[in-house]
């Protein structure tokens, strides 16, 4: 008689196990009957399945392309599909291109986070500092344009093109 | 010859009960380039294997395409790279002491990974955080400012940061209590597994403890938080340990002295069984039941595994008919002799 568990080597171990309720009998070989009595701690491992999580997303109806040719990534061609379907991104443009949709997407597997706090690299510092200067420098244009103080207008003006032109010279 | 192969970084470590080696991962990717799943050529990335070449000057720089399987199995159970990176990866750099990795093309346009033992996580994190600088002043890598380090796989966005600590866990192991505590530390966030090996008990005992989510943190309070974790564990495992020296110390004994035993006199030891003593070794050494002058736990379960052997099967240029056979022949071989037993 072969090993029920390996279905190779001859059995030659008879276990059984019952609590008096239920009964279970196994005939094994000496090495899957020893592997059978190890401690089991085997965790599931995909507790964190991602494909299964993302994949659940697509059935909800909110998810589904409303126009004929689903949204797609100009750089990769990802869709929402394959996107869910792989339980990756396609390339750093899909998160522009699926910006609506990212929040479901990334609260789900990182426990309802969606900001990143952490470090922020150098290139991008210059840039978000720029991007705040410029935002502030493009409302306190329109409050000196909205109590018609245009020559302090033509100030503020001059200096976003400084900053705008800057910008372009580095690539930003 | 007995440590060749073993990376120059684990030379120096002095083992202590528990806590083995600890890893800082940080994933990261070049803007508008497709991901390695969805790259149909290698236009993109040459490109930035040249820079790479540069920045990293100094460091070993290995084509994966010119690497035979078995180089790759053994980076792989250096933890060098990853199995992934073996089958798409295109090139791997690194530092001389090997403590430190970058893979070019594994799930993300790079991955680098510092490695350590007998020093902080925040040190550890820091030496990748310097290769990370260094590699960011030549790419432009892809970073929103919401989604902070846009990468592959949602799970890895944000800081693109995996930090783990390997643990040696044999008396949570045996008193089933790894379990629930695996089932606790996921709320948090964080998960607790065996590193080796799919069967049902970690081989060697040996768990790994990482973050989970990689967003809505900073790197230093995931670290923080990865360190807490570890210190409540090992404090856990070294009660438990007592506890089973008060209550069972000829089972302990006994296990102990018949894994010595066992390594001291085999000709054929299975991965799995090696891995079952040593592990009892390591137990006994810290409980102080015995000594060895040589004994080094992390660096002897990285011997006994498969790449390990068969590189020194190589080496000895001998001829057998069963190579599993000799690999379990020379495993047990290696170990008569470290441990001393004849």
């Amino acid at each position: 008689m072969k090993c029920e568990s390996c279905n190779e080597r001859e059995a030659s171990i008879h276990i059984s196990k019952g609590d008096g309720l239920e009964k279970s009998e196994r005939f094994l070989c000496e090495q899957c009957a020893n592997a059978s009595f190890e401690n089991d701690f085997s965790y599931p491992d995909d507790t964190f399945n991602i494909q299964k999580l993302l994949q659940s997303l697509s059935q909800q109806p909110g998810l589904h392309q409303q126009q004929k040719k689903p949204l797609q990534c100009g750089t990769c061609g990802s869709t929402l599909n394959s996107i869910v379907q792989s339980g990756k991104f396609g390339c750093p443009d899909c998160y522009r291109t699926f910006e609506a949709r990212l929040p479901d997407i990334v609260a789900r597997v990182q426990a309802n986070q969606t900001e990143h706090v952490g470090k922020i690299p150098e290139k991008s510092k210059e840039y978000l500092k720029t991007k705040r200067k410029m935002e502030q420098l493009k409302a306190k244009l329109q409050a000196l344009i909205d109590t018609q103080e245009f020559e302090e207008a033509a100030i503020v003006r001059d200096e976003i093109r400084a900053l705008e032109k800057a910008g372009e010279d580095d690539g930003i | 010859m007995e440590y060749k192969n073993i990376s120059p970084w684990m030379h120096d470590v002095k083992e202590q009960p528990v806590e083995m080696s600890t890893r800082i991962r940080l994933a990261r990717n070049i803007d508008h380039i497709p991901y390695p799943h969805m790259m149909q050529n290698s236009s993109g990335i040459e490109q930035i294997l040249e820079r790479l070449d540069g920045v990293l000057e100094e460091y070993d720089q290995k084509d994966m395409a010119d690497l035979k399987f078995e180089d790759k199995a053994l980076l792989v159970e250096k933890h060098l790279v990853s199995p992934l990176f073996t089958k798409q990866g295109l090139k791997n750099y690194t530092s001389e002491d090997e403590s430190i990795s970058v893979m070019v093309n594994e799930e993300d346009h790079l991955r680098i990974q510092a490695m350590g033992s007998c020093q902080s996580m925040m040190d550890i994190y820091r030496k990748a955080n310097d290769i990370d600088d260094r590699i960011e002043h030549e790419l432009d890598y892809a970073f929103d400012e919401r989604y902070g380090y846009l990468t592959a796989c949602p799970t890895n966005v944000g800081t693109g940061l995996r930090a783990s600590v390997m643990l040696h866990l044999p008396a949570l192991t045996s008193s089933k209590r790894i379990q629930r505590m695996a089932g606790n530390l996921s709320r948090f966030g964080f998960v607790l597994r065996g590193i080796y090996g799919e069967g049902s008990v970690p081989l060697g005992h040996i768990y790994q403890l990482s973050n989970q989510l990689t967003l809505g943190q900073t790197e230093e309070e995931i670290i923080t938080t990865l360190d807490e974790l570890k210190q409540r564990i090992i404090e856990e495992e070294l009660e438990m340990r007592s506890w089973l020296e008060d209550e069972h110390l000829l089972d302990v004994k006994d296990a102990v002295h018949r894994s010595l035993g066992l390594l001291g006199h085999a000709y054929k030891l299975s991965l799995n069984e090696a891995a079952k003593c040593l592990s009892d070794i390591k137990f006994g050494i810290d409980l102080g039941l015995i000594e060895h002058p040589h004994f080094h736990f992390q660096k002897w379960i990285q011997l006994i595994q498969p790449a390990f052997i068969k590189m020194r099967l190589n080496d000895k240029e001998g001829t057998y008919t069963s190579l599993e056979q000799a690999v379990e022949e020379e495993r047990a071989t290696m170990m008569r002799y470290l441990i001393g037993g004849e």
